[in-house]
């Protein structure tokens, strides 16, 4: 992963977004092309592997459990809800720059936020006793593009006393999955903007911007990073652009889960084995 | 301590192996593209991801050896590989020692010499335990200095082995690991025979500890065998394409 850049090749990335064409021959609004598996680890209540065409790889795992949830003491709200914890390592196995404690400030940051946007959006999201307890991977090696794969959710059931059904065919998927916001990351270069910046390109970017959106168009969060500023007038075309983006997302998120679920369904209806091909996939 | 049956009357394992009959090894190499050489290794349920990174210029000059390469390994434990959530912290003693383990098996073996004044990075991810996860470790690993190119005198091949019940049994996993079974690790060079590494845990009586040894040895020869393939598999591919 590079970590200078020169003039010349500023210059050129400046340009070519001005014109909206891109190195890679994307034009602005463009992502790489998405991979997404399901059900890759098989330890989990339910994980993803989301692959962006040569650069990001995320393995995302969500694991439910029985835990302590937290209760207001006055008005002993929360007591029929879970909680969810976040967690994002970014491996030192995908770039140098994470060896050692150098990927801690990301994770931090990642990981709050992550939290942030996740556990404030999804009141719904409760299972009565049963806590879920995502836990995600990100080997981020390219642009920070996180989509959080938080519709892959497969909790095995619980009842009030304790009582978890140990039974892998016996499970339904979490309420209000519906509801979980998805991340669009835009990068300010120059006067415009682009979304899913290759590492050059984040190089080039003076501000971003994260905006978590969910499937009714609501903002569930907003997020400014790098040290450059955005004008109160490209802010609000932003976070507009972010808007519509994410919704067209989640569509497409959708069609690929459904599609592969689909498929598997097919696969056990048949008495076929479902074979993951998690990293064997090339 | 109560415990599950570990050895059925037919002389069955938990999971219906066998005594000397390994898990399902699957493995594949140049899984990553940042990476100069990676691999990927399931051995049944534990999955293990390797990263070699290098020679390359060593990141502290206090550390520069004049007429050879150094060696880096570091270990990282995914929160959800294990039953139970539990995040480990980086300096976590267990991750240190199962880190430092590859580190000395590799040490000599790679041809370091030919690298001078330069560092070797070796970054491991475990994503799935299921058992024997320093036996993964060090298999992956060796796939993976293959892959990224790094002169070495020979492959490296591990395999656990323990005593179960009334029978020595080889790759444990999770349940019989955790039953309080004495379980061998042994790292070998499977041309010469030479063992890199032995570690135990708990213990162990010492007139089955050569059995145990035998059948860890034998392990590690299959072992041999299907790495051997990827590899091979892998090169030959290449050759293939390149001679389009």
């Amino acid at each position: 992963m590079p970590s200078l850049i020169s003039p010349a090749e500023r210059d050129y990335i400046l340009k070519g977004i001005d014109c909206n064409i891109r190195a890679d021959g994307r034009q602005r609004p463009d992502y790489r092309e998405v991979i997404l598996e399901t059900g890759v680890i098989s330890q989990t209540s339910g994980s993803a592997r989301i692959r962006l065409a040569g650069g990001t790889d995320v393995l995302v795992s969500v694991k439910a459990d029985i835990g302590p949830v937290l209760v207001d003491p006055e008005t002993g709200e929360g007591a029929d809800k879970g909680q969810i914890i976040c967690n994002v390592e970014c491996a030192p196995s995908a770039s140098q720059q994470f060896e050692g404690r150098g990927a801690d400030e990301l994770n931090n940051e990642l990981t709050q936020m992550m939290t942030r946007f996740l556990s404030h959006n999804t009141t719904s999201l409760s299972t009565s006793s049963t806590s879920s307890t995502p836990a995600s991977n990100s080997n981020g090696a390219g642009g920070i593009n996180l989509i959080p794969k938080t519709e892959v959710q497969d909790l095995g059931d619980g009842n009030f006393d304790f009582e978890v059904l140990d039974d892998a065919e016996d499970t339904e998927v979490v309420e209000g999955r519906e509801d979980m916001p998805i991340c669009v990351t835009l990068n300010k270069i120059g006067a415009r903007h682009i979304v899913d910046a290759s590492p050059l390109e984040e190089l080039c970017t003076e501000a971003k911007l994260v905006v978590a959106v969910n499937r009714s168009g609501e903002l569930c969060g907003l997020q400014k990073g790098q040290d450059g500023g955005i004008e109160p007038s490209l802010l609000l075309e932003m976070i507009q652009f972010g808007k519509t983006l994410g919704q067209t997302l989640i569509k497409q998120l959708d069609a690929k889960i459904k599609a592969e679920a689909d498929a598997d369904m097919i696969k056990r209806q048949n008495g076929q084995p479902v074979v993951k091909l998690g990293f064997f996939a090339q | 301590m109560s415990r599950a049956e570990l050895l059925s009357p037919e002389g069955l394992r938990i999971d219906g192996r066998r005594p000397a009959e390994l898990r399902k090894i699957t493995s594949t190499t140049c899984v990553l593209s940042q990476a100069d050489g990676s691999a990927y290794l399931e051995h049944g349920n534990t999955k293990v991801l390797a990263a070699v990174y290098g020679p390359r210029e060593a990141r502290h000059r206090a550390l520069v050896l004049h007429d050879r390469a150094i060696l880096n390994v570091e270990l990282n434990v995914a929160p959800f590989s294990t039953g139970e959530r539990r995040r480990r912290s980086k300096n976590d003693k267990r991750l240190l020692e199962m880190a430092s383990f590859v580190k000395q098996t590799f040490e000599p073996v790679v041809i370091a010499t030919l690298y001078p004044r330069s560092q070797i990075d070796i970054y491991l991810q475990v994503i799935q335990h299921d058992g024997g996860t320093l036996q993964a470790c060090i298999n992956a690993t060796t796939m993976a200095l293959i892959d990224a190119g790094i002169a070495m005198t020979d492959y490296v091949c591990a395999c656990t082995a323990g005593w179960v019940e009334r029978e020595a049994a080889i790759d444990l996993n999770y349940i019989e690991e955790s039953s309080d079974t004495s379980e061998v690790t042994i790292a070998m060079l499977p041309k010469s025979s030479k063992i890199t590494l032995t570690q135990m845990e708990s213990r162990l009586h010492v007139d089955k500890l050569e059995e145990v040894f035998r059948l860890a040895g034998e392990g590690c020869k299959q072992m041999y065998e299907v790495m051997d393939k990827t590899i091979r598999d892998r090169a030959e591919d290449l050759a293939r394409k390149m001679a389009v």
